[in-house]
């Protein structure tokens, strides 16, 4: 897989479609393409043509403690059928609460029950897919009492427990380190090199009361600092800019991607 | 209840509402008053989601409303019908009923009906691109739809693309109305009776000799030939024997 790629959103079909851009992959939301058709499932079956193409799950709150249907997972099911991806992945998170879902990665408790509890969610979503997903640490703006366990460590549990990769939002780590204090390189150095196959890339703001993780400006310095770190212990893994709200021309992405691009051939170099 | 299900509970009350939000400080390590700030700010992104999906879905009732009357409304309208499904495109199917009891749109009286035509061609625009089965079918992506109110000529005057004169005669008398998706664009176009019966019938899954049937009770000198010319060249009906 190429090093380093970008999500594909709407406002940048066109320019995809226009001709090849000098991009290594595509990302999208898998939710934006579960319709049965339309324009934008006709757009990613082009593209992947072109593009290898991974989906990232935003929807299946595997973190819920209330049951759910398995709809969602089976719609998850049909687009990786359809588009043949080359990773599949979702979050750290909950979201579902009966019969209401909030729409947002909602942080967990990092407990034993918790560990327990999402291991089990994550095999079940392996095994129904008959592949391995990778679960993304997510970024919060709130604490529990209740956890008990450090998040590096529990993501790296999670990992060696179901068998998932690890992807590794270095920005949201940032994130966590402003809001929480706890330090971005100690989760790092909690994850085993092998686990982490992709990175994510990403814009925060600063907001009066935390740092809120809005994929709406470009990566931060410390971040990118951050990444050097990741690059070191995790070595080039595929690498993703993200940019959700205000998104700019597809260009500014592509200088995004290109840094980290650079970034990984002079971290290869050393 | 796990304690993971309780916590679950406890937070997402406190983010469903600021009322719950005081009484789950102490699941936190910040201290209340920052909690109660932190806790805001996933209410802000809970409703935020939520009213961009909606305005996405329904960007004729939110120009027809006002882009800040319709945060309001979709803020109410999340209230009363929270999402249910972790893909966005399925929150506000019911939009059209929460605007008809709608205390402050109620001198809007056409709304509900603009709510409901926004919705099918939302579910238009992701239908399969095409039909099952064999012989004259409906094609996925059209919906059919009746009103007291000149629905076509709103959605028409309401389009991006749209450069002729912004007017609507909401005395023009009920409509029927066609949507549907020639490619990817989905459109919506006025239908005469015969044909609404016609259409409707065949995506019941009536044999075409009945839905025309039904179409000539309903309009006697209902055009067969001309209709399926047009509805052929427009993708709204696609016949599946000749395909094989």
């Amino acid at each position: 897989m190429e090093p380093v790629g970008v999500g594909l959103r709407a406002q940048h079909y066109e320019d995809f479609l226009a001709r090849r851009r000098d991009v290594g992959w595509l990302e999208v939301h898998s939710e934006n393409y579960f319709g049965a058709g339309g324009y934008d499932l006709h757009v990613l079956r082009r593209l992947r043509a072109d593009y290898p193409v991974s989906v990232h799950g935003v929807g299946l709150a595997l973190g819920s403690a209330t049951p759910e249907t398995g709809r969602h997972a089976a719609r998850l099911k049909q687009l990786v059928e359809r588009i043949d991806p080359v990773l599949v992945s979702e979050h750290l998170c909950w979201g579902r609460l009966h019969g209401r879902h909030f729409n947002d990665l909602l942080p967990l408790p990092y407990t034993e029950e918790a560990l327990e509890w999402v291991t089990a969610r994550v095999s079940q979503l392996q095994e129904l897919l008959g592949r391995q997903v990778l679960i993304e640490n997510v970024s919060s703006y709130l604490e529990f009492r209740a956890s008990a366990i450090p998040e590096g460590e529990f993501i790296a549990e999670l990992a060696r427990r179901s068998g998932c990769g690890v992807l590794l939002d270095v920005n949201n780590l940032y994130v966590n380190q402003l809001n929480h204090g706890a330090s971005a390189v100690a989760a790092m150095d909690a994850i085993a090199p092998g686990s982490v196959a992709e990175i994510h890339l990403a814009g925060h703001l600063l907001a009066p009361h935390c740092a809120v993780d809005t994929h709406g400006d470009r990566v931060a310095e410390p971040v990118w600092a951050l990444y050097r770190a990741a690059l070191e212990r995790f070595g080039t893994v595929p690498t993703l800019i993200e940019w959700d709200t205000d998104i700019p021309p597809l260009e500014v992405l592509l200088e995004e991607a290109h840094r980290a691009r650079a970034m990984q051939e002079e971290a290869c170099s050393v | 209840m796990s304690e993971l299900a309780a916590l679950q509970q406890t937070f997402g009350a406190a983010i469903a509402s600021v009322d719950e939000a005081a009484g789950s400080t102490p699941l936190f390590r910040s201290p209340p008053e920052a909690a109660l700030a932190r806790l805001a700010v996933y209410r802000g992104n809970v409703v935020g989601a939520c009213t961009k999906a909606l305005a996405g879905t329904y960007p004729i009732v939110a120009k027809i409303v006002g882009e800040s009357f319709f945060e309001g409304l979709a803020r109410e309208y999340l209230r009363r019908f929270p999402s249910a499904s972790g893909d966005l495109n399925e929150f506000g199917a019911s939009l059209a009923q929460f605007v008809s009891n709608f205390p402050h749109t109620q001198d809007l009286p056409y709304l509900p009906d603009v709510a409901r035509m926004e919705w099918l061609v939302h579910r238009a625009y992701y239908a399969a691109d095409t039909a099952e089965g064999s012989g004259l079918r409906l094609a996925p992506a059209c919906a059919l739809l009746a009103s007291s109110w000149p629905l076509a000529r709103i959605w028409e005057v309401h389009q991006d693309d749209y450069e002729g004169e912004f007017s609507v005669d909401l005395e023009a008398g009920p409509e029927r109305i066609l949507i549907y998706r020639p490619r990817f664009r989905v459109l919506v176009g006025a239908i005469s009776e015969g044909g609404y019966r016609f259409l409707e019938r065949l995506g019941a899954g009536a044999a075409p000799e009945d839905a025309l049937e039904a179409a000539l009770v309903a309009e006697p000198g209902f055009d067969l030939g001309a209709g399926l010319a047009a509805w052929a060249k427009a993708g709204v009906i696609v016949d599946t024997t000749e395909a094989v």
